[in-house]
């Protein structure tokens, strides 16, 4: 029965005339940062704080929190019409949904997004609601060892959902891995492969490399191909889903939101984890793993869920353990902070109203942006029809402006230059930029991890599977190494037989 | 004289002519401070709130944070120091950037080239026994680490982080070593002090105060001269004999050469934006600990910190390291 009355006091505060007004002015204001990544969440939420001083803090934080999903939302849009993903969580969304635009379903790969997200974050909300004082105790128990295996795990993971060659996908792995190494070891504060250049220090931006490698490589390749210049423009295609559509994203949706939610409890990357597992899990249960890659509904509709599940969830350790999963929920620990409130394991109950009143603004949120974005999507859908030669520069400039925003640096606009061109070669080569990418988050949390448990452990290396969370992680790894050699070992052996 | 010449003297005249007509009436333009970390950090929040403040101070005046993050905070305080001295850019003056990353080598500035204006606030520490660590009060904790030299596990928050070096500062004043574990920031070591996976860990007591409260950890030391408000209950290094206290600080800095007049501006508006009671409660409830050291007293107490964290950092021969 508490249950009833948590959630009816989240309820009453977050549908207050005030709390409702802040909750759709972030979800508007947040779905425009995102469509138009000239300017980033981050930036948009430091220009705002100043401005929340003045408010009760449950409704700042609705607000914040309005922007959070908001953002998360436009930029899963713009990964989906122009290939830009501007958060980690959207990079698996351009992969099908990219790919459906340019077959002009466009309008279906976004009402796919919107319905996902919406679904996964009414699910994520309730989880919260009747677990999230429970959930808060799970972070606690992953130490070092339990982190590092389920950084193995997410890898290995990875290379099952490239759609080309495995060796290719390892290769590209590692130099994400690589990449993710630049910059200051933080077991001895040396710096690491920065050339002594000082930018560095921090290691490379993502969304410099992410915009680079996708956004930028895919202009390079639509200039060099005409007819690709040709087919993006007037084919919009259905904007409704089918019923055969439904069909096909009912399970892909529950799962992404059931892998989404329980990866985001977990502090740091968790929420960015989701959408790639999601991903991976949808070909492996596919009969036709073969269509992922090349605008498969179900690669839109699982990842979408998942993040969004996972931006739900993530709360759980940003509210109780003060860890945000990214830079926006970072300024979010922020305006908590800067209302007097300190995250922390009590913060249920010695902060009720803000706790579940935030819960509860979490599914108004996502409930205003299904109404606020349906409509919208047909809007979007004709930026479709723009001439190529006048949509390009107008993403370049984009790119541009955002990722300069993110640090106020031109380095990380040259890094993004430099990253557009190799992306090129990627492509050239056959060589898919995800892996890279997932390497690049994961690389850095799987070598720190790595060395942290030695450290705990005392030198000791069976704590990684005499420990159970972690031995049951390295387990599902080993399966999932297995489960992709066997298909290899059997065409190898029925060609050895034919010869 | 051909035409880039003439424009190169034009424009050398005109900022000649804009540097002189500033002093009289300064403020002209927007005031920038740049934070050298990103968004939504500590320091990030404390100078915003003190933006908001000195703009009250300074009549018409429009003052904006600029985060310009990377290299641990020496790009940004890097560019401040290095920006023209004009009273339009002003930097942050916290530990790290300016008392600890210079010894390491990889900073465009040193301390000399820092002035100081305005100290705002320190963050005060406390060591936390962690769950089910072998020790729960200060005794019991220095006798387990004299008997078990280097096996401690103490969480940081990066080698060679103010953090890390308070406790090696600690461990060479009290005559015991521990193991060093580092995390990718303050929360996630005090979650994995909570979670019982590492022995102590170094707090702020506002970040450390839920779990205090929660039961996970407890409270062993306190790094300062005297006991704190915060934790009454919770002594010192210092009453306990051992000469070593620690804290970590921000204030506002400028690069060196101010016009005299734009200074003394600057300084009055500052100091009493210091005392501004909204400023103060703001702080407060942020947990901070609002010190108003004027310049001197500011840049006295860096350069202690600067010479202290240099012996240190020589002893663990990471002097010089990323030069």
């Amino acid at each position: 029965m508490s249950l009833i009355a948590d959630l009816g006091l989240g309820f009453s505060t977050a549908l207050s005339l005030t709390n409702l007004f802040y909750c759709f002015l972030g979800a508007l204001v947040g779905t425009l940062i995102g469509v138009l990544p000239g300017l980033g969440p981050v930036a948009t939420i430091a220009m705002l704080l100043p401005l929340t001083f003045g408010l009760d803090p449950v409704t700042a934080l609705i607000m914040l929190a309005g922007i959070f999903y908001g953002a998360q939302y436009g930029s899963s849009t713009t990964a989906i019409l122009i290939n830009l993903p501007g958060e980690a969580s959207s990079v698996v969304t351009a992969l099908d949904g990219y790919k459906m635009a340019r077959q002009g379903q466009a309008g279906k790969a976004l009402a796919t997004a919107a319905l996902g997200s919406f679904f996964a974050g009414s699910v994520a909300t309730l989880i919260i609601a009747t677990m999230g004082p429970l959930l808060a105790g799970v972070a606690l128990r992953f130490g070092p060892a339990e982190y590092f295996s389920l950084m193995v795990l997410g890898l290995i993971a990875s290379v099952a959902m490239a759609s080309g060659s495995v060796v290719k996908a390892l290769a590209m792995i590692v130099i994400g891995i690589m990449l993710g190494l630049v910059g200051q070891d933080m077991y001895t504060g040396a710096a690491r492969l920065t050339f002594g250049q000082p930018q560095l220090l921090d290691g490379m931006e993502f969304v410099a490399i992410a915009m680079g490698l996708f956004g930028l490589a895919e202009i390079c390749q639509n200039l060099e191909d005409e007819s690709a210049r040709a087919s993006s423009v007037g084919r919009v295609g259905s904007l409704m889903l089918t019923r055969e559509d439904f069909r096909r994203i009912a399970r892909p949706v529950l799962r992404g939101t059931g892998i989404g939610s329980l990866l985001g409890i977990l502090p740091g990357g968790g929420a960015t984890i989701g959408a790639f597992a999601a991903y991976v899990l949808e070909k492996r249960v596919s009969k036709t793993p073969e269509r992922f890659g090349n605008g498969a509904i179900e690669g839109v509709a699982a990842p979408e869920s998942a993040n969004n599940a996972g931006a739900q969830t993530s709360f759980i350790p940003l509210l109780t353990l003060g860890i945000p999963a990214n830079a926006t929920m970072a300024m979010m620990v922020g305006a908590l902070i800067l209302h007097g409130v300190t995250p922390g394991p009590n913060i249920i109950s010695t902060e009720p109203t803000l706790f579940w009143g935030l819960i509860a603004s979490m599914w108004i949120g996502n409930l205003m942006l299904v109404v606020l974005n349906l409509p919208l999507i047909g809007i979007w859908v004709k930026l479709l029809s723009v001439p190529y030669r006048m949509l390009f520069p107008l993403i370049v400039a984009l790119c541009c402006v955002g990722v300069y925003t993110v640090s106020n640096s031109t380095f990380d606009v040259m890094l993004m230059v430099g990253f557009g061109i190799l992306g090129y070669l990627f492509m050239k080569l056959g060589c898919e930029p995800t892996p890279l990418l997932l390497g690049l988050v994961l690389g850095p949390m799987l070598e720190e991890n790595l060395r942290r448990a030695m450290l705990t452990g005392r030198g000791d290396p069976s704590v990684f599977v005499t420990r159970p969370i972690s031995a049951v992680l390295l387990g599902l790894a080993v399966l999932c190494l297995v489960a992709m050699l066997l298909p290899k070992v059997r065409k190898t052996r029925e060609v050895a037989f034919e010869e | 004289m051909n035409k880039l010449t003439s424009t190169v003297a034009a424009v050398a005249a005109t900022i000649a002519f804009a540097a002189s007509a500033q002093a009289a009436d300064y403020p002209a333009q927007p005031i920038e401070i740049i934070v050298p970390y990103a968004a939504g950090g500590g320091t990030d929040l404390s100078m915003r709130v003190l933006a908001e403040a000195l703009q009250k101070q300074l009549a018409g005046a429009t003052v904006v944070v600029r985060n310009v993050p990377g290299g641990g905070g020496s790009i940004g305080t890097g560019q401040s120091l290095s920006a023209r001295p004009d009273g339009y850019t002003l930097g942050t003056g916290a530990q790290g950037p300016i008392t600890l990353l210079p010894h390491y080598g990889a900073t465009t500035y040193a301390i000399d080239d820092t002035d100081f204006l305005q100290l705002i606030a320190r963050n005060l520490w406390v060591v936390l026994a962690c769950k089910d660590a072998p020790f729960q009060t200060f005794d019991a904790f220095l006798d387990h680490a004299g008997a078990n030299p280097g096996t401690v596990l103490i969480g940081n928050s990066g080698a060679g982080g103010a953090n890390h070096l308070s406790i090696e500062a600690f461990g060479r004043a009290s005559d015991t070593s521990y193991e060093h574990v580092p995390f990718g920031g303050a929360s996630e070591a005090l979650t994995a002090c909570a979670g019982g996976h590492i022995d102590a860990v170094t707090a702020t007591p506002a970040e450390a105060r839920p779990h205090i409260e929660s039961g996970a950890v407890t409270p062993l030391f306190v790094m300062e001269a005297e006991r704190i408000a915060d934790l009454p209950d919770v002594p010192t290094a210092t009453e306990k004999g051992i000469d070593f206290t620690w804290s970590s600080w921000k204030g506002v800095i400028a690069p060196k050469g101010l016009p005299e007049d734009v200074r003394s501006t600057l300084v009055a508006a500052l100091s009493a934006a210091v005392q501004d009671p909204d400023f103060v409660a703001r702080m407060q409830d942020m947990g901070e600990t609002v010190d108003t050291r004027d310049g001197a007293a500011y840049e006295e107490m860096a350069r202690k910190d600067s010479q202290m964290a240099e012996e240190i950092i020589r002893d663990l021969g990471m002097y010089g390291m990323n030069k």
